[in-house]
């Protein structure tokens, strides 16, 4: 997927559907081709603009706050840099509001929980900041699940 | 690329959720009583979830629905990928590629955040009980139809020009559109939180494939609200109203309705020349029909039609279900810190370009 993406991408998103879809069509089921009609999704911001390719960071440490604001909540985690130092980097992940609906509260991610993020730091180095690529446990459990449905009524359980 | 696979994981993942809306459908399309309002009009009064797999438009040869087998497979594969993202990966892992991770898109080459976060829909949508691969009807090819030429040079001139004029940015780096980066206000209305990205406020009120698609309606014999989750948007209906003069423009336009039987007709006009909706222009208009069709589920229908962008109207529709979720507050300036970080990084490539431009 990764591949097919990059080979597309300086092509016009119309363009890349019409590719997907005749590679597809010839393939695959109608189903199959429904399946591939991704919408183009929005963000709420550019996050090419706001992060720096070429700065990869790695952050181990702990929670000591986090700021629940829709639609990017941030994570701030204390670590150790290599030269022994301790920094408090911030992480920027997605909405609260998703993860509210699947009962995850402030309360459930106590301060002070040791946790892995991979991701990019911001193009502005000078500021210790990223966004939350992954955020996971120390043993690469993903902090916060996905859940298909969204607990409204017609949802499946 | 992340981006897309949420989307992609979303269309997936909401298989299995379709076919219970289509049981669901066929049950509350057995007899209900439409409860009412003390001046006698349908109650339309909930919070509703947009959140749907169906695209807006489909791919070129498929028909308009699905059989829930069709649906269900569709669904399930979506769960996995899905139950995918969300599974464990290594706790002692290497930073990601220097150089970016090939991510396209909304994503540009640094990804987003885990499908955690997401919450983009789980189910096709069910319209007359039939499962839905389109919410564009009219065209009956399911597509909106391709812009008129004109609109076209127009959206190219656009593209070239700073993004203030478009709700959301989908830029893949800092080298898109010189000017772009200037400052805050050639910055997308979304990302400025002014108006929600995509069209979730709309008019027309679409599903977002991302996250935060609550909405919610309040009615009054002389008003109804929509309060729109995502950058709590909210519109207010002024019921049996003339338009405001064309002089006054709004972000959502300005919407007047009336009751045509049983259904909400919601006309807007007066949109601001940066509202485009898929490129249309000011000139926009959408007419709206809200219609209880069971105790849980309205049916929103719209016509959108703008000569200077489309040669025709064009038409959507989707059940709107409703959820029993809260709308949570949207307090989007407050940790905006991405706006900060996206201009400070603009300044950081002109010291080096000025740098680079020095030294030759």
């Amino acid at each position: 997927m990764r591949e097919i993406e990059n080979k597309q991408r300086r092509k016009p998103v119309s363009e890349r559907t019409h590719m997907k879809m005749k590679f597809f069509a010839s393939v695959f089921s109608t189903a199959a081709a429904l399946f591939l009609a991704a919408p183009p999704v929005a963000a709420h911001h550019a996050f090419g603009a706001e992060f720096d390719s070429n700065k990869p960071v790695l952050l181990k440490g702990k929670l000591v706050k986090v700021e629940w604001v829709n639609p990017h909540s941030w994570l701030h985690i204390e670590i150790t840099n290599a030269a022994g130092e301790k920094e408090v980097w911030m992480v920027e992940g997605g909405s609260p509001n998703s993860l509210l609906r699947r009962g995850v509260t402030k309360d459930s991610l106590k301060l002070g929980t040791e946790v892995v993020v991979d991701g990019y730091q911001t193009r502005d180095h000078s500021m210790l900041r990223a966004n939350g690529r992954n955020i996971t446990l120390k043993d690469g459990t993903k902090l916060f699940l996905g859940s298909a449905g969204t607990g409204a009524p017609d949802d499946p359980k | 690329m992340r981006v897309q696979a949420f989307v992609l994981t979303a269309l997936l993942s909401v298989a299995s959720g379709v076919f219970a809306q289509t049981q669901n459908a066929k049950a509350t399309s057995k007899a209900f009583t439409v409860q009412r309002m003390p001046d006698g009009h349908p109650d339309l009064q909930g919070t509703y979830d947009l959140a749907t797999l169906t695209p807006v438009e489909r791919p070129s040869g498929v028909g308009p629905s699905m059989t829930p087998d069709e649906a269900r497979k569709l669904e399930a594969a979506n769960a996995k990928r899905r139950a995918q993202g969300d599974a464990k990966i290594a706790g002692d892992r290497p930073a990601p590629p220097k150089g970016g991770d090939g991510s396209v898109g909304a994503a540009g080459n640094v990804g987003g955040y885990n499908y955690g976060w997401l919450d983009p829909g789980s189910t096709y949508n069910v319209v007359d009980g039939q499962i839905r691969t389109s919410l564009v009807v009219d065209p009956p090819d399911g597509r909106v139809p391709p812009p008129t030429p004109e609109a076209r040079k127009r959206m190219a001139a656009m593209r070239a020009r700073p993004t203030s004029d478009a709700t959301e940015s989908n830029d893949p780096g800092l080298d898109r559109t010189p000017g772009a980066y200037d400052d805050p206000e050639s910055r997308p209305l979304g990302e400025r939180c002014l108006i929600g990205f995509g069209s979730t406020s709309g008019p027309p009120m679409l599903p977002d494939y991302f996250y935060n698609n609550l909405h919610k309606i309040v009615q009054t014999p002389d008003s109804v609200m929509i309060l729109t989750e995502m950058v709590h948007d909210v519109r207010i209906v002024r019921m049996n109203a003339e338009h405001l003069p064309t002089t006054i423009r709004k972000w959502l336009g300005d919407s007047v309705g009336h009751w045509d039987g049983d259904t909400l007709v919601v006309d807007t006009t007066n949109f601001t020349n940066k509202t485009r909706f898929r490129g249309s222009t000011e000139d926009l208009h959408v007419v709206e029909r809200f219609t209880r069709v069971g105790p849980q589920t309205l049916l929103y229908k719209f016509t959108i039609e703008d000569p200077a962008t489309w040669a025709r109207p064009w038409t959507g529709e989707m059940a709107w279900n409703a959820t029993n979720g809260l709308i949570y507050e949207y307090a989007c300036h407050e940790a905006n810190y991405a706006l900060g970080d996206i201009l400070r990084g603009a300044r950081e490539r002109d010291r080096e370009q000025a740098a680079a431009k020095a030294g030759k």
